[in-house]
Order: C-alpha cells, then structure tokens, then sequence
C-alpha cells in the first residue's frame, strides 16, 4: 500500500511538472498531452495491476509487469535516440557556426 | 574553365606540401581546409600555395569539405575537385576528371573498382567496401552502378556543387553525397582512379569498425531534415 502511495505522488509529481513546463513554453501542447497520458496510464496501474495483465494477455507477453518492463524499455530508447539526435542538431549548428568563421573573409558570391 | 581543388587536411603538417605541389600543375587554385589542426598543417600549405580556411575546432571531413566547396564557388570556381590530403589520390587522373566534365558530365566520381589497380588495398577493406555497397543499393538507395561506395575522389561542377546540400560532417559524407547526386537528374559518371594505400594513410584512415559509425551516422540524418 505504501509503494502505491508513494508512486502515485511521483505521477502527480511528475503530472504537475508536465503543466508547469508547458506553461513556461517549454513543453508543446502535444508533448505535454503525451506526457500526461503516461503518468495517468502509470497511475491506473499502480492502483489496477489486473490492467497490465489484460494488456499482456492481449499482446501475448504473459504477465503485465512484463508488459509494463517491455514498453519501458521502449520508451527509454526512444528517449536515447531522440536525445542522439538533439546532439546532432547542435553539432550540426556549431559546424555551420564554425565554417562561418572560417569563412568571414570572404565575401558570398551572388 | 576554372578548377580548384579542396583538400580537406587534419593533421597533415608532413604531408600536405607534397600533395598541393602534385595538385598545383592540375588546376587554377588549390584550397585547403584545416580542419582545426594543432600542428604546421595551415602554415606548411600557405608556404606550398594554398588559399588556406581554417576550422576553430575540428568538425570532419565532410564538414571540411563543404566549407572548401562552398570557398571554392565564392572564389569563382567553374569546377570543383575533392580529393585526400593524405596523397592517397593520384592527382594525375585530375586531366581524365575534367575531360569528363567537359563532354558534359556534372558529377565525376573517382572509382577503385573499374579496373585501375588499387595499390596496398588489404584484402579487409574489398569486403567492407562490397557490403557497403550493398547496404547503400538496400538502404540507401544508391545506384547499383555505382562500383565504389566510398570515393572520396571527385569532381563537380559548380551549379552541381550549389545542389549537392551534404550535411553529413565526418565519414558519412562520401554516401550522403552519392545518394544525393544519384537520385538527382544531376549527370553523374565514374572513371577508374588508382588510390594508394601505404602503412602511413593506412594508419590514419577508416578502419572496418568505422562502417558501423557511418551507418549510424546515416541513421541520425535520415531524421533531420
């Protein structure tokens, strides 16, 4: 009972957060939507495990907690990859930044 | 026409003079683009003749070579050549490019695979390039006619080299560069080049291991745009 409590107020935690940063612009209206989604699905299971076991019946995994440690894993890659390719957004931005001065002498040709 | 050569040169204090001399007979001007070397690669090639850019931090070759093409057009450049500043590219076959160019090619490509003989390629290497091939026939969807995967010998012109938008800053740029030009109405054509390979371009090139990182390279760019 505990455990459950205690996860419950990290959604929230984590659903207060959500709105906060979309207040501030951080966050866009889909992102914090999408988000928002994920600490309620979190929550229903937290209080309603059997949810997880239906799902995992329904897709064939066997047990929910199995389903919920399959669609983490998932999550987290798309997290990594999507973290990737912020970097290469900056690497990108810091080459143009750095053939820019490279090429300050000379002037563009029409 | 005007031709000017980009040499994109990382490190290269001991062998870039050499190269820009062996270029030089070949084309109007010679631009090199140091690619934020800490050694006499800058000073050694303005001594040999370059027009020479200079990068504050090190960005790749792909990135070297772009910031030397786009030099190369503002200085006027008709046709641009690509080539290593290692000496691995035989910068006798820069003739055998333009001639090409002239008969009204756009792209020329530098190929190992069209029977001049590659010297010191080892053996690992042909089953690298031939299973790059292959994931750039797959994945890429790059010509099968192309026979070399990874030509970092080139020339364009200039309107194709105003076209040709490459992004890829490191090793990627050579496939980034033939998928760009071979899906385009750009008239592209490969001639045979020799590439030599000694201990020393050996010890400082692509190893096997680097397809992996080209390919995940790949992957990132793909999402990009």
């Amino acid at each position: 009972m505990i455990i459950q409590f205690l996860l419950t107020l990290i959604a929230l935690a984590g659903f207060a957060l959500v709105w906060r940063r979309a207040s501030q612009g951080v966050l866009s209206r889909i992102e914090s939507i999408s988000w928002s989604l994920l600490w309620i699905a979190g929550t229903i299971i937290v209080w309603q495990p059997e949810v997880a076991s239906r799902l995992a019946r329904l897709v064939g995994v066997g047990r929910g907690v199995d389903v919920i440690t399959y669609l983490v894993l998932a999550f987290v890659c798309i997290l990594l990859f999507q973290a990737f390719l912020a970097i290469d957004r900056l690497e990108r931005k810091l080459t143009d930044l750095v053939r820019a001065d490279a090429l300050r002498d000379l002037a563009p040709k029409e | 026409m005007k031709v000017i050569a980009v040499i994109p040169a990382y490190f290269e204090g001991s062998r870039i003079a050499h190269v820009i001399h062996e270029v030089k007979p070949f084309v109007d001007e010679v631009v090199v683009v140091d690619d934020g070397s800490t050694d006499i690669t800058t000073k050694t090639a303005k001594e040999a003749g370059a027009i020479v850019f200079r990068h504050a931090v090190n960005r790749g070759q792909g990135a070297a070579l772009r910031t030397g093409t786009e030099a190369a057009l503002r200085l006027g450049a008709d046709c641009i050549i690509h080539l290593d500043a290692d000496g691995q590219h035989d910068s006798a076959a820069i003739p055998l490019f333009l001639k090409e160019i002239e008969a009204g090619s756009e792209v020329v490509f530098g190929s190992r695979f069209l029977g001049a003989e590659a010297i010191g390629m080892p053996k690992h290497r042909r089953y690298v390039l031939a299973l790059a091939k292959t994931f750039n026939r797959f994945a890429l969807g790059i010509s099968s006619q192309v026979t070399d995967p990874q030509s970092g010998y080139r020339a364009m012109t200039a309107q194709a080299a105003r076209t040709i938008d490459f992004r890829q800053d490191r090793m990627a740029h050579c496939s980034e560069i033939l998928r760009l030009v071979t899906r385009s109405s750009l008239r592209w054509k490969e001639i045979p080049t020799t590439v030599r390979y000694t201990e020393d371009t050996l010890a400082k090139g692509q190893k096997a291991t680097d397809a992996f990182v080209i390919v995940w390279q790949l992957i990132l760019g793909a999402f990009q745009r």
